[in-house]
């Protein structure tokens, strides 16, 4: 029997351990969330850096004019910028190299890996196309000397040519390279460093923001016992669990 | 701070139970915000250490100079007890990233027995930074840091003259750091509590110490230093992951909140013509509904207002939605109105305003709440050129998209759908940005107040290295 109590009693200590959290209402946190000011401006910005960092020039555009909200960059850089990002996600890629050197030949002449990228997605749409005796020749010209100046190319560069040894790539163990996340992958590759060179963040802040609710929410978890937000995508406050 | 803020207090003190008017009351409060100090750095009003502390220091062992930042050893050592030692006249601010002074030594004296550190309030002035409990000290003779009584450690190179060194607080990882010549020389774990002073020490004759608060720049590149830590924590935050898409959902239903109609077609367009097409159609079907509704009247009233036809704007609303107009001494209505009278000033239209303000804008003079933008606006008559004027915020751009932002919502809560008035005034971004930011004021106040708080606005211009 006194067993039975001490157990209770222990259970009973280490919940009150558990809730020894602060508690938050829901009418407090409201009365915190209110006290906070964001400037209209602020959020117009963020808007706003989301549409050019993503290439939406037409949408930033428009917003600049309903808004008010004026874009960090010069909206035509965007438009080019866009038009290489979309040459290399429909695998014209001698036309995109061709329109970053037009923007700025410093961009592929201090970025050997993204060249190098480059090339290696030239030959997978080469092979894709069944241009067999091309994509040999191209491996061999352009890519070979290139992987004997660095390991991790040669590595790579070895992988693509894997591809020439099966009849059916679709089942074959480098069929990764073939598949459209790979255009995608090299298109925001190159993305990113035409934004550098026009010393413009890569990425946009929004989901940054975001992330850094998520973060804030754990954090603050750990302390205290409060109204989270656990849908972003609808920013419902959901009570703390009792 | 100004009287602006004791009125907006009594305005805004209504949270969850939000009626119509409340819509507008917290739109009044807006305006407010857009006068340049309306929203600045809360941080900032923190008092920091600006001078060593005359009072409490052991005199008799040191001479501090009249300007209070140098001290010199004008006895001879004996003991352990006639330390020269002096803390600064403030105790380190807590409510940012980090905390920083440095010392340069002129003269390592006699025996070069000079520290740095920091000290609790309490602190026996007799003794060096470091020997006793709830202090600690880098010293200049053996390198080592001393934390409390009997504990030390082997910590850094010695210093000695010609040497500047500098002591910090990093609230983040909660850490004292030391630096020499403007390099780290190591961190400790911070254990120590409550308000702590800067201190300095010197020990042995002749020893001199000029100490600096941030009057002068350091050797220590602190930007660089704060930028550093900002990205440590930036670096574990960028490897969670959000749901797909979900920045696209947040930036869309943005644009419906605000009815900015035609980026968001120019946005839904782009979406769907990318490779791969980013499908962010709502699951909640309901709820898409709702954040329409209205988009294109909503457009058309920002246009207007955003256009300065304030006019066009009332004839609009009373056609459309004359409930909104109806109460003329609602926010509403106020805000149009002094948006009338500010476009007959910035059109050069005087007299006109002068006889448009004594209709309208007369009957919310007294009211309370009301009386400060109404001063605001009328004040614009008084200058030859307004833009200039302390009120030429309100010619400014924000000043309509206030207005444009009010009618948006007020049209939005006529929704019979809408079972939250709050969700008429923020939206999703917006809540987000709250919690956000209320997430770290909170975890800040019960973490001592110590650390820097989220802000919006340091993040935005965070490429331009500038600050609020």
């Amino acid at each position: 029997m006194s067993l039975f109590w001490i157990v209770i009693r222990q259970f009973a200590e280490n919940e009150a351990m558990a809730t020894s959290k602060k508690v938050i209402t829901r009418e407090e946190w409201e009365k915190k969330l209110n006290d906070v000011k964001i400037r209209k401006e602020d959020m117009n910005k963020l808007v706003m850096n989301f549409l050019v960092t993503e290439g939406y020039v037409d949408a930033a555009e428009k917003f600049r004019m309903e808004s008010g909200a004026e874009p960090e960059i010069d909206l035509a850089t965007i438009t080019d910028r866009m038009a290489v990002k979309k040459a290399v996600q429909c695998g014209n890629v001698e036309d995109a190299i061709e329109k970053v050197n037009d923007l700025n030949p410093e961009i592929l002449d201090t970025n050997p890996q993204l060249f190098f990228h480059l090339q290696q997605q030239r030959l997978i749409e080469l092979i894709r196309n069944g241009k067999v005796e091309e994509a040999l020749e191209f491996a061999q010209e352009e890519l070979a000397p290139r992987g004997e100046e660095n390991q991790s190319f040669l590595e790579e560069l070895e992988r693509t040519v894997a591809l020439l040894a099966f009849e059916d790539v679709s089942n074959c163990p480098v069929r990764d390279l073939l598949d459209i996340s790979q255009r995608l992958k090299t298109a925001s590759e190159v993305n990113a460093a035409i934004l550098t060179s026009q010393s413009h963040e890569k990425d946009p802040k929004l989901p940054s923001l975001l992330k850094m609710l998520m973060w804030a929410q754990d954090q603050l978890d750990e302390k205290a016992a409060y109204p989270r937000i656990n849908d972003l995508s609808t920013a419902m406050l959901e009570d703390p669990p009792v | 701070m100004n009287n602006h803020s004791n009125i907006s207090n009594s305005v805004n003190n209504t949270t969850t139970s939000t009626s119509p008017q409340d819509l507008g009351l917290h739109f009044l409060e807006m305006a407010r915000l857009g006068l340049p100090r309306g929203l600045c750095d809360m941080d900032e009003d923190e008092d920091s250490p600006t001078e060593l502390n005359t009072i409490n220091s052991s005199g008799g062992f040191l001479l501090v100079t009249p300007d209070k930042l140098s001290v010199k050893y004008t006895n001879v050592n004996l003991h352990g007890h006639d330390v020269g030692v002096v803390q600064a006249n403030k105790p380190a601010p807590v409510k940012r990233l980090v905390y920083y002074f440095e010392i340069h030594v002129k003269d390592a004296g006699a025996k070069g027995q000079i520290a740095i550190g920091f000290t609790t309030e309490s602190f026996k002035m007799r003794r060096q930074p470091g020997w006793e409990p709830n202090s600690c000290g880098y010293h200049g003779d053996d390198g080592l840091l001393y934390r409390g009584l009997g504990k030390k450690e082997p910590f850094g190179p010695t210093y000695t003259s010609g040497d500047t060194v500098g002591a910090g607080i990093n609230y983040a990882s909660q850490e004292f750091f030391f630096t020499k010549n403007g390099i780290v020389v190591g961190a400790v774990e911070k254990d120590m509590k409550g308000p702590l002073f800067p201190t300095i020490a010197v020990h042995s004759q002749n020893e001199e110490v000029q100490v600096n608060f941030g009057q002068k720049s350091f050797a220590f590149d602190l930007k660089l230093f704060e930028a550093q830590e900002r990205m440590k924590q930036q670096t574990t935050i960028e490897k969670l992951s959000l749901p797909s898409n979900v920045s696209y959902r947040i930036v869309r239903s943005y644009l419906q909140h605000y009815g900015y109609e035609d980026t968001l077609s120019a946005f839904d367009m782009a979406c769907k013509s990318t490779v791969p097409p980013i499908y962010i159609a709502q699951e909640n079907g309901f709820d898409e509904q709702d954040i329409m509704y209205a988009l294109n009247q909503r457009k058309t009233l920002r246009q207007l207002i955003r256009k300065g036809e304030i006019d066009a704007a009332l004839g609009k609303l009373s056609e459309w939605y004359p409930q909104i107009v109806q109460d003329e001494k609602s926010a509403t209505c106020f805000l149009l109105h002094c948006q009338k009278f500010i476009e007959l000033v910035r059109a050069g239209a005087l007299e006109e305003a002068v006889k448009y303000g004594r209709n309208q804008l007369g009957k919310f003079y007294g009211l309370p709440g009301f009386q400060d933008l109404v001063q605001d606006s009328v004040a614009l008559l008084a200058y030859e050129q307004p833009q200039e004027s302390p009120v030429g915020y309100l010619l400014e751009d924000t000043q309509r998209e206030i207005v444009a932002d009010t009618v948006n919502a007020m049209v939005l809560s006529t929704n019979p759908n809408v079972k939250n008035l709050q969700g008429c005034l923020h939206p999703y971004l917006e809540r987000l940005l709250r919690q956000l930011t209320a997430c770290c004021l909170v975890r800040r106040s019960l973490n001592g107040d110590q650390g820097e708080a989220f802000q919006l606005h340091r993040v935005l211009n965070s490429i331009k290295k500038s600050k609020c």
